[in-house]
């Protein structure tokens, strides 16, 4: 067991890290869409847009639906509490993270699954065709992702011979990272992944609310106010999260191996820049794409599949 | 004296056993049915003596009150309350019945001379008999119509399965001859209330008209 | 001193008393057939008793990691002795049953009263404790009679309350087909130990699971011949079509224990001999069992996915649970074919603990079910809904339930779940050659399988819970009584506890795991007091108490965040498109699958009619009616020309069956004759 300061120690980090990770979220969300704005010769939104919205939802009435029962109410907290709790588990500036103890990659897909279930759930508890569509959409995707999100992410875990993340990012460091093509066929499956479980273009359009094409959107189209800025934030910090974790599986070069202050300022700067590429990189693929029909996800899914198993494969055999 | 007394009752056992072939009158088939146990519990009680196996006495009284009281006893109460007390035309008439029973005696007697304890004369005798009967009463049981006959079919059958296992073999253990008395029984009982049912259904004991249910 | 005495002594007798209490309540209740109330009561009580007793020697066992034998019956005459022995892997099945039955026993007390015909309690009640008292002989049996009466009581019971309701059509064919498939299964089981133990030359487990009785050809055709007899039971595709007849039919507690327990004694089986009694295992034999897992788990989730009847959406459940564990259990006969006995043992314990797990959240789940049943009248869940605001503890139970089964972290569907993964993913790095990459494939596909099962559990629960009640039945449903409360409630908790806490489990398993020949534990799976670690690498485990604690948090800080002091919260009608919100205007469950249904389209071949009906004009459409049907793959191509071929044949026999008694008589007479002359003439 731990001692009473080591868990003391651990719980302040833990909040430290996924407070700071909180903090950083809505500004990656609002980049990204200034990115794409400015592709299609428009200004967009100014860079802390993010953190106005989100101010702006919290101090609005809350409103409910007079159908819904508690299920609605905990649905978004419970989406929240997953995406925070995920996040102390993935190493971001240092090269451990805060509960890497308590699990690695399996606990992380464990986790963001429970968020989603909750937020299905939740949908469903309106009485509205929207939320039972976005939910029975949201949840197929899912599922046929996460075949392919496990064998992505094992196929880069196993190079480091473990799946808990710290100790993964520790071994990459340490051995210094060579790109194996493995690590490519395995880096443009899980980008794909990515793009499907953060809802972006061509899985689904996050600024839409037609019927036909919202997907996320649609589950959270009966909420209001506070329980929305929670939906929100959950969602930006889950977007933040799977950038980290592709810089951490496939490029975590510069990250803070002691806590010598220059290290930590490297780490910041070296993380801050290597989530901008790949923000840039779903900007232009969201850009260059429109989106897929609903059927054709699977295709895409398929592919994605496809390429973690040839990674595996080249690798090991 | 005992190999004569022996043979004689084996003897016995297979002439009343063709005497049932040549019978019609259900009363009597009963009643020769009813000598071949006693002729059965008198070999029991030869071998009993002769052999010192005090549990054939057991044997002996319990075939002389279950086969030759109480069985025949219960056969006959059902004829009466059916009322029917003649055997109908069988399938083969009565000479060539008794024709195929030479044949089956002899098939009997040739193979207990393939065992070897066929060579002792006693023996020899009682194992072919047993074969004998054991054929007939099969035979009794294809060629007859009426349930009543081949119920005393079935237990000549039996009666010739005891006849080699108290007369040649050294006996049964007792749980298995409970068993196969119980077991007996047991057959009769229903059989009898069956009989009655059949014939409350069909009016007929007549078996062959059982291929009427045939789907 | 002597409190250790009396436990010890009572632990010795434990088994037979307990059998003995079940065979006099079922000759009781079918003495005090008039008096329904006395009946339940009796029965059920008498299952409590029992089956806690067995818990407690299996608890025992457990403990000490050392069997307890004796014997069940004996006859001096014919010395016939039939014995018991209750080895570790033994006592944790029958602690399963215990943790099961207890609360089930007590649910049914109440759901009785309303579910089963007065006159027929006491049938219900005799067979619950035949079915129950058989399991129980099937887990203890010490030699090969004793297994097989155990196994046909346990069928017969089985049988007799699946035909509960038999005045419907569908529940005398869900009997039938049960009853037809089991003796098919039971004949190969009694083919397979008539081999082993002519081969052995004794009738007794010891003697013949000894791994060496027999070679070659002939060990994989016994091989064969138990997994289908087992299999059968366990409800492995493609033996399981008697499944998802069956659980539905029955009431629902039963169907409770029918999932939960009747299906861990074909597992029992599949462990205790295909895996552990046969020798080390063949690799083409592990091969079988991770394929027909796998495909178990995909297509019961598949098929799950599309009931409209809960209970069957249960029962096809239950066959993907059964293939998580068989997966389980393929892994850990690979490794041991290999020779890696820690990822053997790591594998066997996910498959067990998966068992347990299993056992608890479909318990709670088929509870749930009846519950809800019971206030609604209906098993369709199209015409549920709303449920959660009459009824809140039943859902929030069933909710419970629902995470679990969908291996969500902190609850107790994810340890088994995260270990089955760590043995299939970290056995890969270790294992030679092609055959390795079964291991990520069958990760890949439990993946989609764990993902599909969350979706068809928010399915489940959402329509049947929330929103509006979507039938009359639905919108007068109220809460079911306290006792049928308290069964799910600790199921529940079970459940939660077992998820946050799975040391207490892993510590049970180790030694049952070192029972098994060829399992070595390793050093320590409980980590650091709190956490599970499969020690293939020294650093993957997983603490679910601590992350539970940073869950907490997160929950904390939204509320905080979103707590106003002062204002009210606002309740507003849905937007319902302009109109009224009706409950016509709501999702259907048949709608939440239809992307799966359509995604998956080649498994299931749907075939749909839509039919417009008009009255006045075509132009004028009154009702439209839609229909969609799932093709029956197995029923159509595997068992239909199965069963039409058998009724051929019968068909072409029926000519000796001439209906004429005396015929049947001359065949025998000249059989006799034939044979007389044929043998007769030589000595």
């Amino acid at each position: 067991m731990m001692s009473m300061q080591d868990a003391l120690l651990a719980a302040g980090a833990a909040l430290l890290h996924a407070g700071g990770l909180l903090a950083v979220a809505p500004l990656l969300k609002t980049v990204i869409k200034k990115m794409k704005a400015r592709l299609q010769n428009r200004q967009g939104p100014p860079l802390l847009q993010g953190y106005y919205d989100l101010a702006k939802l919290l101090r609005k009435e809350p409103l409910r639906s007079e159908v819904a029962s508690w299920v609605y109410v905990a649905g978004p907290r419970v989406y929240f509490a997953a995406a925070v709790a995920a996040t102390t588990l993935v190493p971001v500036v240092f090269a451990a993270a805060p509960l890497e103890a308590a699990g690695g990659i399996l606990l992380l897909v464990g986790t963001l699954a429970l968020g989603r279930f909750a937020l299905a759930t939740a949908a469903l508890d309106t009485g509205s065709p929207f939320g039972g569509m976005g939910a029975s959409r949201d949840m197929t995707i899912a599922a046929l992702a996460e075949p392919a999100l496990m064998l992505g992410l094992f196929a880069s875990a196993l190079a480091a011979g473990s799946m808990n993340l710290g100790v993964l990012v520790r071994t990459l460091v340490q051995e210094g990272v060579t790109l194996h093509p493995a690590d490519i066929l395995a880096f443009a499956g899980l980008f794909m992944i990515v793009i499907a479980e953060t809802g972006r273009i061509p899985v689904d359009n996050p600024a839409t609310h037609l019927e036909l094409t919202m997907i996320h959107e649609a589950m959270v189209l009966e909420y209001a106010g506070p329980d929305l800025a929670l939906v929100e934030w959950a969602s930006a910090v889950k977007e933040l999260l799977y950038l980290t974790l592709l810089v951490d599986l496939f490029m975590p070069v510069g990250i803070a191996t002691s806590a010598a202050p220059q290290a930590v300022l490297v780490a910041i700067v070296a993380w801050v820049g290597k989530v901008f590429v790949l923000a840039v990189a779903v900007t232009v693929v969201e850009s260059t794409n429109a989106k897929l029909r609903l059927f054709r996800v699977p295709e895409l899914v398929s592919i994605s599949l496809g390429l973690a198993f040839l990674a595996l494969a080249i690798r090991f055999l | 004296m005992t190999a004569n007394v022996l043979i004689l009752s084996a003897a016995g056992m297979l002439v009343s056993a063709y005497l049932m072939v040549g019978q019609k009158a259900l009363f009597t088939t009963i009643r020769l049915y009813g000598l071949q146990s006693l002729l059965l519990a008198i070999v029991a009680t030869t071998m009993a003596v002769s052999e010192s196996r005090p549990e054939l006495f057991v044997t002996a009284a319990l075939t002389v009150a279950f086969k030759t009281i109480l069985i025949p006893w219960f056969l006959m109460r059902t004829v009466d309350r059916i009322g029917i007390h003649r055997e109908i035309e069988p399938f083969l008439n009565v000479p060539v019945s008794l024709l195929v029973c030479l044949g089956l005696t002899v098939v009997g007697y040739r193979v207990s001379t393939g065992f070897e304890e066929g060579a002792q004369q006693v023996t020899h005798h009682l194992i072919g008999v047993a074969l004998s009967l054991l054929l007939i009463g099969l035979f009794l049981m294809v060629t007859r119509k009426k349930a009543i006959t081949q119920i005393l079919a079935l237990l000549t059958v039996e009666n010739a399965v005891f006849l080699v296992a108290v007369g040649v073999t050294t006996g049964m253990p007792l749980i298995v001859e409970f068993g196969i008395a119980f077991d007996v029984i047991l057959a009769v009982l229903v059989l009898g209330i069956l009989v009655q049912r059949i014939v409350g259904r069909f009016e007929s004991m007549d078996v062959s008209r059982l291929s009427n249910l045939k789907g | 001193m002597v409190d250790t005495l009396n436990v010890d002594g009572l632990v010795a007798v434990g088994v037979p008393l307990a059998l003995a209490i079940r065979l006099t309540s079922v000759v009781v209740t079918l003495m005090l057939a008039r008096h329904a109330r006395a009946c339940r009561w009796v029965a059920l009580g008498a299952s409590t008793a029992a089956s806690m007793m067995t818990a407690g020697v299996a608890v025992r066992v457990i403990e000490s990691g050392r069997a307890i034998e004796g014997t069940l019956f004996r006859q001096a005459a014919s010395e016939t002795v039939l014995g018991y022995s209750v080895t570790p892997l033994s006592a944790w099945f029958l602690m399963v049953l215990g943790l099961i039955a207890v609360p089930v026993a007590l649910y049914s007390a109440g759901y009785f009263a309303h579910a089963v015909a007065r006159p027929r309690t006491a049938a219900v009640g005799a067979a619950v404790n035949a079915m129950l008292g058989g399991i129980e002989v099937v887990f203890v049996a010490d030699g090969v009679i004793a297994f097989l009466c155990g196994w046909e009581v346990m069928t017969l019971g089985t049988a007799a309350l699946v035909a509960t309701e038999h005045q419907s059509r569908q529940s005398r064919r869900a009997a039938y087909l049960f009853l037809a498939m089991s003796h098919v299964g039971t004949g190969c089981l009694m083919a397979g130990f008539m081999i082993l133990a002519s081969a052995a030359g004794s009738l007794s487990f010891p003697a013949i699971l000894s791994g060496h009785v027999v070679s070659g050809p002939v060990r994989h055709g016994v091989f064969a011949l138990f997994f289908i007899g087992f299999g059968v039971k366990a409800g492995l595709i493609p033996f399981h079509v008697w499944l998802p007849e069956a659980h539905p039919a029955a009431p629902s507690s039963v169907s409770a224990f029918m999932s939960a327990v009747l299906i861990t004694a074909g597992i029992y089986g599949l462990f205790r001999v295909c895996a552990f009694g046969l020798g080390t295992p063949d690799v083409n034999w592990a091969l079988v069992f991770m394929s027909v897992g796998t495909l178990s788990a995909i297509l019961g989730v598949l098929y799950a996915l599309t009931q409209t009847d809960i209970k069957r959406l249960l029962a096809y459940s239950t066959i993907e649970n059964s293939g998580i564990i068989s997966l389980g259990l393929g892994t850990a006969m690979m490794a041991l074919a290999d020779g890696r006995s820690t990822l053997a043992t790591v594998a066997a314990t996910a498959s067990l603990m998966h068992v347990l797990n299993h056992a608890i959240f479909k318990g709670l789940l088929f509870l749930g079910a009846g519950s809800v049943g019971m206030a609604t009248g209906t098993r369709h869940i199209e015409q549920f809904g709303g449920l959660l605001r009459p009824m809140p503890w039943t859902g929030l139970c069933f909710l419970v339930g629902a995470l679990a089964i969908s291996g969500l972290p902190l609850l107790n569907g994810f340890p088994s779940e995260w270990l089955t993964f760590q043995a299939l993913l970290l056995g890969f790095s270790s294992t030679p050659g092609m055959i390795r990459l079964t291991f990520p494939l069958a990760a890949a596909l439990l993946a989609l399988t764990s993902a599909l099962a969350a979706a068809c559990f928010v399915r489940a629960f959402g329509i049947s819970f929330l929103a509006l009640p979507r039938s009359r039945a639905a919108s007068e449903a109220h809460e079911s009584p306290v006792f049928m409360l308290v069964p799910l409630g600790f199921l529940a908790t079970l459940c939660v506890v077992l998820g946050l806490f799975p040391g207490g489990v892993l510590r049970a398993l180790e030694g049952i795991t070192a029972s098994l020949p060829g399992l070595q534990p390793p050093a320590a799976m409980v980590w650091d007091g709190l956490g599970m670690s499969s020690t293939l690498t020294s650093f993957d485990h997983v603490v679910p108490a601590m992350f539970g604690l940073a869950v907490l948090s997160g929950l904390i800080v939204s509320t905080a965040l979103t707590a106003r002091r002062g204002v009210a919260v606002r309740q507003a009608p849905t937007w319902g498109c302009g109109g009224e919100l009706t409950p016509r205007s709501e999702y259907t469950a048949t709608a939440f699958s239809k992307p799966l249904l359509m995604i998956f389209g080649a498994v299931y071949r749907p075939t749909r009619q839509v039919d417009a009906l008009a009255e006045v004009s075509p132009y004028f459409v009154d009702e439209v009616r839609y229909r969609t049907e799932i093709e029956p793959t197995f029923e159509r191509y595997f068992y239909g020309p199965l069963v039409r071929g058998v009724m051929q044949m019968a068909r072409g026999m029926k000519v000796l069956q001439a209906g004429s008694l005396h015929a049947y008589l001359a065949y025998v007479l000249v059989l006799a004759v034939i044979l007389l002359m044929w043998l007769g003439g030589t000595t």
